[in-house]
């Protein structure tokens, strides 16, 4: 089997400004890969892009060797790619318990009529549903238990609420998770725990792309790394290679720096 | 600790006690209200004309619920929702009436104007599912004025401002079988009381059905789409399709309820369909509670029973009451939404955004309270 992920040469603009520019890389099965660059490298349109919400202006993404560029965000989650934002986006007055459910709405198949009248068969999908709801709270030990799950979800703190966006795009069961810098805000405990669960997800058998700028989680999860700036692709390797790169220190940290690590 | 205890803002226990009983005692006290008022009218306690008020409230009590899946669930504001209303009341009249010597069974034609309101809602959701806030409300709002308009000026389908009167009673076989006797005459419905009981099974009915399909997948994916709706597409909700349903939905609630409004009032004209109407549920739903089905059926109740008991009281002055009518809602709106935004009977989440504490909800206060203090041991590295 190919690769979970593959982009090929996606390009995207907005106006005069190239914010992805013959962008290609992949992500293999099981495999945890983070972006990383400057603020405006392109990172969160390349997110973006594969979960659908813009379309590309040219080149191809391919999920399992299937194209899913241009399609609408559902139906890219539904073909398995679910995702979390940066700018925190929960449904706030809704409970932690049903923002999980919420995320397994494309899984799931219960009808008007059959909701309406409770049927058999929905009232088994929502037991089901509910329990593997538990289950995924659960992961978070001690974060979201007991009545904390009826509770709505702007009463939680912020790094639990980063912890529901995780929650609830593993409710799918996605082919391929996009965390959009899952410990941004957090402090250095609290990014700890965070890395751990990413990585008790890997041996879950998850796949992750993910942007992040802490380079301590960085360096703590990814089996690779690619660096961006300016919508290109300037380095790819593991964490060790793609930190000493040139190019990226020059990215980063300008030009002379660059050239005194040269 | 005790309850009385816990309250710190000093309320009764008696209050507390209230607060803890389960939905369902509500809910079955209000239905035995509901069921022993026409009996009150029957032993001779009560006037027919309370029993009227109570026939209408009820069918304004389906409207609000029907308004509420896309106002309180999908937060979606429809500024034109009498129009469907409107949809089944024509229907109605024209298959039970002597405009085209039509008398179709009842239950067929209660069917049969759902659906025309629903494919009503179909049509106008396709072109409105983009549309968003300020600028939904006036497609909406203009959507309604243009049914009232073409029912006004279609003179010969719909009698235009005279309105269509005569319209048969709801009977499950025509009237030549009436004459007969026996079970076909008894099968009638044709007193308030009857009429009451009727629109009463039916409230109940789709209070029951639109509980459970609030707590269902599909209730949540409008709840997720009122909440951000980027964020639920990107969960996998399809944002046109849950729209519409919601939309569609809602429609065939109102003209179900307008076929029952035709049935009962036994003449409809555009004037049952103005702007106003449309108004006055919007007014309900805010009233009552946004999303909140107990709400909104007290918030209905409230709205249309109270001008007749002001009026009753008011006597004398009772032809005048209907000029201050809409000053009394508007004050009372914008009281309402000073002192209790959340409406009468908020919907449970809304609860927490409000100023008071349930004592049912103290428990969870003390999960948070627990919440911070472990956030704060977090910042201990």
């Amino acid at each position: 089997m190919g690769s979970v992920l593959e982009l090929q040469d996606v390009s995207m603009s907005f106006g005069g400004l190239k914010a992805v520019d013959t962008l290609s890389f992949t992500v293999e099965e099981n495999e945890i890969v983070s972006i990383i660059g400057p603020n405006g490298s392109g990172k969160t349109t390349t997110f973006n892009l594969i979960s659908g919400l813009y379309e590309p202006h040219s080149g191809d993404i391919l999920l399992k060797g299937e194209s899913i560029a241009g399609l609408r965000a559902d139906v890219v989650h539904d073909k398995g790619i679910s995702r979390t934002f940066q700018s925190l986006r929960l449904f706030t007055n809704m409970s932690v318990m049903e923002n999980v459910l919420v995320g397994m709405h494309s899984v799931t198949s219960g009808g008007v009529v059959a909701s309406m009248l409770r049927l058999p068969n929905v009232r088994r999908e929502e037991r089901a549903m509910r329990e593997k709801a538990q289950e995924i709270l659960d992961m978070f030990p001690g974060r979201f238990s007991g009545p904390r799950q009826s509770q709505p979800a702007y009463s939680l703190s912020y790094a639990n609420r980063r912890r529901l966006e995780i929650a609830r795009a593993l409710a799918s069961d996605p082919a391929l998770l996009l965390l959009d810098e899952p410990v941004a805000g957090m402090n250095p405990a609290e990014s700890h725990e965070v890395m751990e669960q990413i990585k008790l997800l890997r041996e879950k058998g998850y796949t992750i792309l993910m942007i992040e700028h802490d380079m301590h989680v960085v360096e703590g999860v990814s089996d690779r790394v690619i660096a961006m700036d300016h919508g290109v692709k300037i380095a790819e390797g593991t964490y060790d290679e793609v930190a000493n790169d040139p190019q990226v220190v020059e990215a980063y940290l300008g030009k002379r720096a660059a050239d005194a690590t040269a | 600790m005790t309850a009385k205890t816990m309250t710190r803002d000093g309320r009764s226990g008696l209050h507390d006690a209230l607060s803890r009983l389960p939905g369902w005692v509500w809910w079955a006290l209000a239905i035995v209200i509901a069921g022993v008022f026409p009996l009150l009218n029957v032993a001779g306690l009560v006037e027919t004309a309370w029993l009227r008020v109570g026939v209408i409230s009820l069918i304004f009590v389906m409207l609000s619920l029907g308004l509420n899946i896309v106002m309180g669930e999908t937060g979606l504001l429809n500024l034109g929702y009498i129009a469907f209303f409107a949809f089944g009341a024509y229907t109605t009249a024209l298959l039970s009436s002597p405009k085209f010597g039509l008398q179709w069974p009842f239950l067929a034609v209660l069917a049969l104007s759902a659906l025309v309101a629903m494919v009503a809602g179909f049509l106008i959701s396709v072109p409105t599912l983009r549309l968003r806030g300020d600028y939904l409300a006036i497609v909406t709002l203009a959507f309604g004025e243009i049914v009232r308009l073409t029912i006004t000026n279609l003179v010969p389908l719909t009698n235009g401002p005279n309105g269509i009167t005569g319209i048969y009673p709801p009977a499950l076989s025509s009237s030549a079988d009436r004459g007969a006797g026996g079970l076909a005459a008894w099968l009638v419905i044709d007193k308030p009381v009857e009429y009451y009981y009727l629109v009463l099974v039916c409230v109940i009915v789709l209070a029951v059905l639109l509980t459970n399909l609030k707590n269902s997948r599909i209730g949540r994916a409008w709840n997720a789409l009122r909440e951000d709706e980027l964020a639920a597409v990107s969960a996998g909700i399809t944002a046109s399709r849950a729209k519409m349903l919601a939309v569609v939905l809602s429609a065939g609630i109102a003209g179900f309820a307008g076929s029952l409004f035709a049935y009962y009032s036994n003449v409809i004209s555009p004037e049952s369909f103005l702007f106003m109407q449309s108004v006055i549920v919007v007014c309900m739903v805010v009233l009552g509670g946004m999303g909140s089905i107990p709400g909104v059926v007290i918030g209905a109740i409230v709205l249309q029973a109270l001008p007749q008991i002001i009026r009753q009281a008011a006597g004398a002055a009772r032809s005048d009451f209907e000029v201050y009518r809409m000053l009394i809602y508007g004050i009372l709106i914008v009281v309402m939404v000073i002192f209790r935004p959340e409406g009468l009977i908020p919907d449970k989440i809304f609860r927490y955004e409000s100023h008071e504490v349930d004592p049912r909800e103290l428990e969870r206060t003390r999960q948070s309270l627990f919440d911070l203090e472990e956030g704060e041991k977090d910042l201990e590295v």
